[in-house]
């Protein structure tokens, strides 16, 4: 079984390039490694010579992501790079607001990194927007990590002054974990969902930036009460920003597109 | 599911640990889970107990120090523990203003057999 992500396939994750036909895979299997030594003793009768020993550590076990990370966040700040990691559930509308931005940001060098457990589709549809775009398959895997970041990033050789948007796996739970390098953490949040996410879900409302409350559209139809929902996730980050946006309308697409551009004249 | 990702890590860390003190094998991991880190005890405990499998640690045994949730109130300035993240301060009411424990997610020591 691939330790870097749980899966089944011993593949674990991989890169792709979509309209190319070279992937890369890049993880190593760290097979157990044996090791033997002989004792060179002046007798010969067997003993038991063995032991103990408590080697005390106290190391963060997500500490090689973290330095991962921080080197992803060292290059995007050598390279002036404005770089957001996109999070939510599955069908929040992440890919169709990334469609609708590139446009909006036309004429600003736009990367994209894709992360899905299957399928290039999304790489698919970023590229038709004429953004550059990579896809990270997961596998079995429920994140992206920093290194599977720092290995598409090896493979997309982005310019200066650009923007890049990394789509994690839709999931709530597991991608709060994984620090990416990022400059911000975009939550989106669509108003089909419930208003008690921030408090089942706290780790990732804790750890993100600007919350955009999608399908704003919805909003008579459902049953979804805002300001319940921005109490909860005010509770647990007092600092949260949100915007109200709709893909289909374009309501919030200028709000949105003023966070960046504030973002981008920043770094 | 991210479980079996950490059990990944906590591996590959006791591995190097081992070979640079020349340990033999590990007979106990100790490793400290806060109660807001995320980590499901139990799920990680069967990735670890899957992937050690062909490792120096396939006989130790795992040693979890839970640890609670605090928060700091910013209104009497005291700790205090916390069950869930929304939990107030049983004085005052009051949100925390900072979260100062919960997230710990560390390998604490190992006991290790060495020839």
């Amino acid at each position: 079984m691939c330790e870097t992500c749980g899966c089944g396939n011993k593949d674990g994750y991989r890169i792709v390039d979509p309209g190319s036909e070279e992937f890369q895979h890049d993880h190593d299997h760290h097979g157990v490694h044996s090791h033997s030594h002989t004792h060179d003793t002046d007798h010969d009768h067997p003993h038991d010579h063995t032991h103990h020993e408590t080697i005390s550590l106290n190391i963060d076990i997500l500490s090689e992501n973290n330095l991962a990370a921080s080197l992803n966040r060292r290059f995007f700040e050598g390279r002036k790079v404005l770089c957001m990691n996109m999070v939510s559930s599955p069908g929040s509308g992440k890919t169709t607001i990334l469609e609708k931005t590139i446009s909006l940001l036309k004429g600003k060098k736009i990367y994209v990194i894709e992360g899905d457990q299957q399928t290039t589709l999304d790489a698919e549809r970023i590229k038709n927007t004429g953004a550059h775009a990579i896809q990270i398959n997961t596998g079995s895997g429920c994140h992206l990590d920093a290194k599977m970041v720092d290995a598409a990033l090896k493979k997309m050789d982005i310019e200066a002054d650009s923007i890049l948007f990394i789509e994690n796996v839709g999931n709530l739970v597991c991608p709060a974990m994984f620090d990416l390098g990022e400059n911000k953490r975009v939550l989106v949040m669509s108003v089909t969902e419930g208003e008690d996410k921030p408090l089942k879900y706290p780790n990732m409302f804790e750890t993100s930036h600007l919350c955009i409350i999608n399908k704003s559209d919805l909003l008579p139809y459902v049953d979804f009460r805002k300001e319940e929902f921005i109490k909860n996730a005010l509770q647990i980050n007092p600092h949260l920003e949100f915007i109200d946006l709709s893909s289909k309308t374009g309501e919030g697409m200028n709000k949105w597109h003023e966070w960046i551009s504030a973002l981008f004249k920043l770094i | 599911m991210h479980e079996f990702s950490l059990a990944g890590e906590v591996i590959r860390l006791a591995e190097t640990e081992a070979e640079k003190n020349s340990a033999r094998s590990v007979n106990e991991i100790t490793i400290e889970v806060g109660d807001f880190s995320g980590v499901q005890v139990e799920a990680f405990r069967s990735a670890l107990e899957i992937l050690s499998e062909k490792s120096r640690l396939s006989k130790a045994s795992l040693n979890i120090i839970r640890k609670k949730g605090k928060g700091i109130c910013p209104d009497c300035k005291q700790e205090f523990e916390m069950e869930e993240r929304i939990d107030t301060c049983p004085v005052c009411g009051a949100f925390p203003s900072e979260i100062s424990g919960g997230y710990e997610f560390r390998v604490v020591s190992l006991l290790v057999d060495k020839d």
